[in-house]
């Protein structure tokens, strides 16, 4: 049995658990979602390389989250508000995918992206010396660039394992897919990163 | 250094610069983030389940609605039409100027009532 269907049981009831009213239930949303949003953002951020793209795909994946699985245990929300928003990153990228050949066929190009600029978009309330953030945001600029250049899944599975510290069982639930296919994507991911970064890193 | 703890290093690397960036998020980017919020809990409150009476007034108001029609369909069924003469002609008695005079004099009418029909008797 794959990890998805043993151990998240995961259905689309909306039935509200015993034991939670419904106040209860949208003050445990409240946190989850005040606890998750940075985070899910920069998330979203490094795969998309746009920040109002970013804003708008993890607004959507909290509507969704709230509309359709409310009533789920709160222990299982994380899995699944990471996989909506994977799969709106996805279909994101789907519509890019046809916006480019549109674009192309009427000779207009593809959006690069090269104007996104983190270090203009990231100030620094911590204090740090102008040099100590540059460097900083150097090192977070490459590993973004390295992280954006993995395939796909890839880094999907390393993006939830690392920045979100996800289990391996709980990254299955997000990607949709075995345990086994978790673990063999995130190593590659791990092995291309370290000979993409090695000589920054070491 | 053993390519286990390599990874180890990398991964950790990687995490402390995520969690810095998350902290390095402007004040317009967590408004915005904080009114995407607020539209799901609303829409949390959209979509909340209604009250288990709620979801059968309408299905009890269907079938007793069918019950009703049941009940005068198979009435009017077995009766069948009322004959029309008799309620003409009662309604033609209660709008004469004639029946107002009849009710002031209800006790002869009662009276003739019997004695008409025991005399009709004799005479069938």
């Amino acid at each position: 049995m794959s990890a998805c269907a043993g151990v998240f049981a995961v259905s689309c009831s909306g039935e509200q658990p015993k034991g939670a009213t419904t106040l209860q239930r949208e003050q445990l949303l409240n946190q989850f979602l005040a606890g998750v949003e940075r985070r899910a953002l920069r998330f979203a951020e490094i795969a998309v390389r746009d920040r109002d793209e970013a804003l708008d795909l993890v607004q959507d994946a909290m509507i969704k989250l709230a509309r359709n699985y409310a009533g789920q245990p709160e222990d299982e929300w994380t899995p699944l508000f990471y996989r909506i928003l994977q799969n709106g990153i996805r279909d994101w990228y789907r519509r890019q995918t046809v916006r480019n050949r549109v674009m192309v066929w009427f000779g207009r190009g593809a959006k690069t992206g090269d104007d996104y600029d983190p270090v203009a978009q990231a100030p620094d309330p911590a204090g740090r010396s102008p040099d100590e953030q540059a460097e900083t945001a150097e090192a977070m600029q490459q590993l973004e660039s390295a992280v954006g250049q993995l395939p796909a899944r890839q880094r999907e599975a390393f993006m939830l394992r690392t920045f979100e510290g996800l289990d391996v069982a709980g990254t299955a639930v997000a990607m949709g897919c075995s345990e086994g296919s978790v673990k063999t994507h995130y190593s590659r991911a791990v092995h291309t990163l370290r000979d993409a970064l090695g000589e920054h890193w070491q | 250094m053993k390519k286990s703890n390599q990874d180890e290093k990398l991964a950790r690397q990687a995490k402390e610069l995520f969690d810095d960036s998350v902290e390095q998020l402007d004040a317009a980017t967590l408004s915005r983030l904080n009114r995407g919020r607020h539209a799901a809990l609303a829409e949390l409150e959209r979509s909340k389940p209604v009250g288990l009476w709620t979801r059968w007034v309408p299905a009890t108001g269907v079938a007793a609605a069918a019950v009703v029609a049941v009940v005068v369909w198979q009435g009017a069924a077995v009766e069948g039409p009322l004959p029309s003469t008799g309620t003409v002609t009662d309604f033609e008695i209660l709008i004469s100027e004639d029946s107002l005079d009849m009710l002031e004099d209800l006790e002869f009418y009662s009276w003739i009532d019997p004695s008409d029909l025991q005399t009709n008797g004799n005479v069938g």
